[in-house]
């Protein structure tokens, strides 16, 4: 079942094209991954789905509903979160409290109140393993825990869909794997994620699907082994010794 | 710690309270009056905090918010006739939809744009209540006289101006531990990451706004009642802004009592000052206030809370932090 549907979105700044004609589909429970070299428009396709800034052509589909152009705030009320690949934590803020905000607000927000709210984030913190550092300042972080908050930000507004934006940029190889654990730790939640990513370890184990964009046009789209064995994403973003340094 | 803390803001606000209450009875006119004033700075730069310090815009126009509280009251009383209460509640919603109205356009800037926009509106409302025939321009405007003996009109007057302070530190503290204060509070800390977990910025700032301009035009309703007359130049000034912004950053800014205790401290220095060294009091005003600001950045309110012993070590951390 899609949840949720880019048809046909561009985004162009000026004269510049960022996005051009991008279609895709992100299925319920499913993990999508999106890769593609540095200024492909990757972060620029999360920003058009959460309202940063709307499409200049194209539409964006949640659940049926045309929500191409909303307000940021309205889009996460709706039920789509999102993470920032440079972290954007409220820093003079505890991390609880920070979760806190999210869950306040969210998707879920309307029902629980500050008290509710502030236990949601509670039960986050935990599912996420913050629940340590939860009294300090998110500025206190180091890089992995900050992308751990960011994502338990998101988690706690109760969405459907969860837009990750690199949240593994930085990390080493043992806070990967633990990252990777947690996107299918949440998706086993029920929630549909589309995953930006450059470590192509993890975008290969993590995702159920991968679409590929190199200057702004989607040149491929299908299972990890496909995509990664298409001979034009090789040329354009893997490069020829990845396969070889694969297998 | 964080209980300690609460206690020491505990015994701080009851030793205020009992002795807020005791003072008039036992002093004079001038102390009463000294007092009052000080505790209109206290809800001007208590008002101030909760949108610049709380949700993170400095407004430099907000003396607009007490001229307007102020010719509310002067108007509807002297040329409507209506009774002072009625007067007094229309001076803080008046305030407050001037701040939904000219908030809406405004809000959307930032930083010193947004700074710039509100010390314009304030001007430009000073010039239009220069111009105006129903507030009798540039010449000023009377209000009624009281009914009531001296002393019992500066005992008055001073427990208004107190009621009003409380009610502004009450409430500002009940929206902390509401959605409200923590959707400002990330404001604040980053906009654009507030929106995007579902913060309505807009009406949230506004909202603030709005609040600020309330507690400040109730405290313009009672000044321009207490004074009788009052002048555009006088209500309008920028000065008074500056004053509160100063003792809002004095006492600590996001902090409920920072703000009154920097309007108090800094009423009383600056009178002291102004009793001792009658023509170069602005000068050491103007030192401690730099001292104050390198050594302490964070306000009085830091160093009482017992977050962090005070001593030579607590002043030259504050240096390091602050990269000065």
């Amino acid at each position: 079942m899609v949840i949720l549907e880019g048809r046909g979105i561009t985004k162009e700044f000026g004269g510049l094209r960022a996005v051009s004609e991008v279609d895709f589909v992100l299925n319920k429970k499913e993990i999508l991954g999106l890769i593609g070299p540095n200024g492909a428009g990757k972060t620029t396709i999360i920003n058009m789905i959460s309202g940063t800034y709307p499409p200049t052509r194209g539409r964006v589909i949640f659940k049926g509903n045309d929500i191409t152009g909303k307000k940021p705030y309205k889009i996460g009320r709706m039920g789509i979160s999102r993470t920032y690949q440079i972290v954007k934590p409220f820093p003079g803020m505890t991390v609880k409290e920070n979760v806190s905000v999210g869950a306040m607000f969210g998707a879920r927000g309307k029902e629980l109140n500050a008290k509710e709210s502030i236990k949601k984030a509670e039960e986050t913190l935990e599912f996420v393993g913050l629940q340590d550092m939860a009294n300090k300042r998110a500025d206190d972080l180091s890089v992995a825990s900050r992308k751990r908050l960011e994502m338990a930000k998101a988690l706690a507004m109760g969405p459907e869909v969860i837009l990750f934006d690199e949240v593994m940029a930085g990390l080493n190889f043992s806070e990967i794997d633990k990252a990777v654990e947690l996107i299918q730790k949440i998706r086993d939640e029920g929630i549909s994620i589309l995953v930006i990513e450059h470590v192509m370890r993890a975008i290969k184990n993590v995702s159920d699907r991968i679409f590929v964009l190199h200057h702004g046009i989607k040149i491929a789209d299908g299972t990890p082994d496909e995509v990664l064995n298409n001979e034009q994403v090789i040329k354009a973003y893997l490069g020829r010794r990845y396969k070889e340094l694969v297998q | 710690m964080a209980e300690r803390e609460t206690i020491t803001k505990r015994m701080i606000l009851g030793i205020l309270v009992i002795v807020g209450i005791a003072i008039p009875f036992f002093s004079g006119n001038f102390i009463i009056r000294f007092l009052t004033n000080a505790l209109m700075f206290a809800v001007l730069a208590s008002a101030w905090n909760i949108i610049g310090g709380y949700t993170g815009y400095a407004s430099f126009g907000n003396v607009v918010f007490l001229g307007i509280g102020a010719y509310v009251s002067a108007v509807l009383m002297e040329k409507g006739g209506v009774p002072f209460w009625v007067a007094f509640s229309a001076s803080g919603v008046g305030a407050a939809i001037f701040a939904i109205l000219i908030g809406l356009p405004v809000l959307r800037l930032k930083g010193h744009y947004f700074a710039i926009a509100t010390l314009g509106v304030a001007e430009a409302m000073k010039a239009l209540v220069d111009n105006l025939e129903i507030t009798e321009g540039n010449s000023g405007i009377y209000l009624p006289v009281m009914n009531l003996s001296v002393k019992a009109q500066y005992i008055f007057f001073y427990f208004m101006m107190m009621g009003v302070l409380a009610l502004t530190l009450i409430v500002t503290a009940f929206m902390l531990k509401k959605k409200l204060g923590y959707g400002l509070i990330a404001i604040r800390e980053d906009e654009e990451a507030a929106n995007s977990l579902g913060v309505n910025t807009t009406l949230f700032k506004v909202t603030s706004f709005a609040l600020s301009g309330f507690f400040s035009g109730l405290a313009g309703s009672l000044y321009a009642y207490q004074q009788g007359f009052i002048k555009p130049e006088s209500v309008f000034d920028v000065g008074v802004t500056v004053k509160m912004i100063v003792m809002a950053v004095f006492g600590g800014i996001g902090s409920i009592l920072g703000p009154l205790l920097g309007a108090l401290s800094i009423e009383i220095i600056s009178e002291i000052l102004t009793n001792y060294f009658l023509i170069a009091h602005t000068l050491f005003f103007g030192a401690i206030v730099i001292l104050a600001i390198v050594f302490t950045p964070k306000g009085i309110m830091d160093i009482i809370s017992g977050r962090k012993k005070f001593g030579i070590s607590y002043l030259l951390q504050n240096i390091r932090d602050h990269r000065i």
